[in-house]
């Protein structure tokens, strides 16, 4: 079997699979741990403050429950200082780090550089992970019209919008599998009715962390049309090259391009109101400001911070803003 | 007062369930004809039904935080306590533009009118700061009754300001200025204006102007009030300020 290499957030990951190693996303085996908290409770031990971010705590619990993983590469630059301090803290225990960097400003020669230079430090190069994406461009393809369906054709829930894109930052550590799941839900959803028509909610910002969100979501008579981050791991299959594909990203990149993207989308989509959720403890917490500001749709910003089930005050603001669209 | 045992005419109940007070009120589509209110306690079932005990309404539908304890066994259906204190606030006050709340644990600033004309709201819910149990905590520790806090605090000699946000540190603050004998109406004074000033932060975020309502049982205490009209000079208080949103209940089961 292929050695594992952890990430903690997307990075091309045509590189990791040109190497020949598996990547692991280290926020996804946290959260479909069999007991999320416990990896959070795992860092504390270890010294983490209460006032930082559980992705980052559960993604430390996860390294420490799952030894395989002795090598990371870390996002240096488009991503937080808490996972870098947090890669730091493994580094210090012997971990194998190696730094990816986004240029905020979308540089080219920037971002061509960085990919070169983990090519290299994995011992692969640029022209071996083109062919990894041109091998992934159906894969990604399918998962375009799995988001389509969930818009357009409303066949899709929210919840399983979310987890087909969200898990695609890794493939669940295999492409070829995953994409038999997804071929296999392809064909379970075939027969499938359009959904309810039912209020059309929009999802920006981080993955959440709470479990019953989506779910709750429909239970209260709407329905998520758009998860915004998770579409973006997705990636646009139709970009020119690994650096356009990975240009066009726009998560690591400043918010306005987000908040272009959002908007586009919300248009299109015909979204009613956005979500925008927002981890404690998150720098991610001021660009709501902006985020505000911009949208012509309501916005409810909604907070989570331990893993697990919301609790009676979230869910009266999802319900309250529900009812009010 | 109406005989509660004789419907000659169509009434409509709302019965909100808060965290620290259930309310009860009977509405006749024009007016309430009956309210009553007790402290929720733990268990908030037979407290509501002891409060509509002997009353005939038509259609009641539920609010506040206890609203799935009473949905079905009490009313069949709910609305949410934002939606409530909404349409009991325009009902006093057609022309309101935002509610403010300041309930038993919890603080929220609605806007009416928001993006697409649809209420955009701010709750504060973390803590028990910001919230009517802050002021219970605050008037026991300086010694007043919560009746008079907001009137004696508006006779502060000082104006005076307190750091803390946290509750309990806030306590602790506030016996560090007893203990250097600050006149305790003046530390009621700064409890009140620290409250006022976490509600300004919500009222400006959401951009609130113009005559918004003042719910909860805390619109009762003149301090708030008074500190809250610096930032909104049209605020109104209603007579009954904790039952607007068992009015928007009622309202809610007269739409259906
Ligand atoms: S939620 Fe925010 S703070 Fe937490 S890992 Fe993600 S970017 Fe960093």
């Amino acid at each position: 079997m292929a050695e594992k290499i952890g990430i903690t957030t997307t990075i091309p990951v045509e590189i990791v699979l040109a190497a020949g190693f598996t990547p692991v996303d280290l926020n996804n085996i946290f959260i479909t741990d069999s007991d999320p908290p416990a990896l959070v409770r795992v860092a504390e031990q270890r010294g983490y403050p209460g006032n930082t971010c559980c992705w980052v705590k559960g993604m430390y619990g996860a390294v420490k429950k799952n030894p395989y993983i002795n090598k990371i590469i870390a996002v240096t630059q488009g991503d937080c200082t808490n996972t870098l301090a947090m890669v730091e803290t493994l580094q210090h225990n012997g971990m194998k780090i190696f730094p990816f960097a986004y240029p905020f400003d979308k540089d080219m020669t920037f971002l061509s550089d960085q990919m070169q230079k983990l090519a290299g430090a994995l011992g692969t190069t640029i022209e071996a992970a083109e062919g990894k994406r041109q091998e992934l461009i159906n894969l990604r393809k399918k998962l375009q019209t799995l988001d389509r369906l969930t818009w357009e054709e409303n066949v899709i829930t929210g919840q399983e919008n979310h987890y087909y894109l969200v898990s695609s930052s890794d493939f669940n550590q295999d492409p070829e599998k995953f994409e038999k799941e997804v071929d296999d839900f392809f064909s379970e959803i075939k027969e499938r009715a359009p959904l309810k028509k039912n209020i059309r909610l929009g999802f920006a910002g981080v993955p959440p962390v709470l479990s019953d969100l989506y779910r709750f979501i429909e239970e209260k008579g709407a329905r998520v049309v758009f998860n915004e981050v998770q579409r973006q791991f997705a990636m646009n299959p139709e970009c020119d090259g690994l650096l356009g594909q990975y240009l066009s990203y726009t998560y690591p990149y400043d918010i306005k391009g987000r908040i272009e993207d959002i908007k586009r989308e919300v248009k299109k989509r015909g979204v009613q109101g956005v979500i925008h959720y927002v981890q404690s403890f998150c720098h991610h917490q001021i660009e709501d400001i902006i985020l505000r500001d911009s949208l012509d749709v309501p916005v409810l910003t909604l907070e989570g911070d331990k893993p697990g089930a919301m609790d009676a005050r979230t869910r009266l603001r999802i319900e309250s803003f529900i009812e009010m669209l | 007062m109406p005989d509660k045992k004789v419907s000659n005419y169509l009434k409509y109940a709302g019965l909100d369930i808060g965290s620290r007070a259930t309310k009860f009120v009977v509405f006749d589509g024009e007016k309430v004809v009956h309210w009553a209110s007790e402290l929720t306690g733990y268990d908030p079932v037979s407290l509501s039904r002891k409060l509509m005990d002997g009353w005939l309404f038509d259609r009641i539908i539920a609010t506040g935080y206890g609203r799935h304890l009473a949905t079905p066994s009490i009313a069949p259906r709910y609305i949410t306590e934002i939606k409530a204190l909404v349409l009991g606030a325009r009902f006093f006050y057609p022309e309101c533009t935002a509610v403010i709340d300041i309930g038993g644990q919890d603080c929220k600033v609605i806007k009416i009118n928001g993006k697409n004309g649809i209420p955009e709201f701010e709750m504060n819910d973390r803590c028990a700061a910001g919230s009517g149990k802050f002021l219970e905590v605050m008037a026991h520790t300086l010694g007043f009754s919560l009746q008079n806090f907001g009137r004696e605090a508006l006779q502060s000699p000082e104006r005076l300001k307190i750091t803390s946000t946290c509750t309990v540190f806030a306590e602790s603050e506030v016996i560090s200025l007893i203990s250097k004998g600050i006149d305790r109406k003046s530390i009621a004074y700064a409890v009140h204006r620290s409250i006022a000033d976490r509600m300004n932060v919500m009222i400006e975020k959401l951009n609130v102007s113009g005559r918004a309502v003042f719910t909860g049982g805390v619109a009762r205490n003149d301090c708030m009030a008074a500190l809250l009209r610096e930032s909104l000079p049209e605020l109104e208080v209603p007579d009954n300020p904790e039952i607007i949103g068992a009015v928007g209940a009622a309202l809610e089961a007269l739409k259906q």
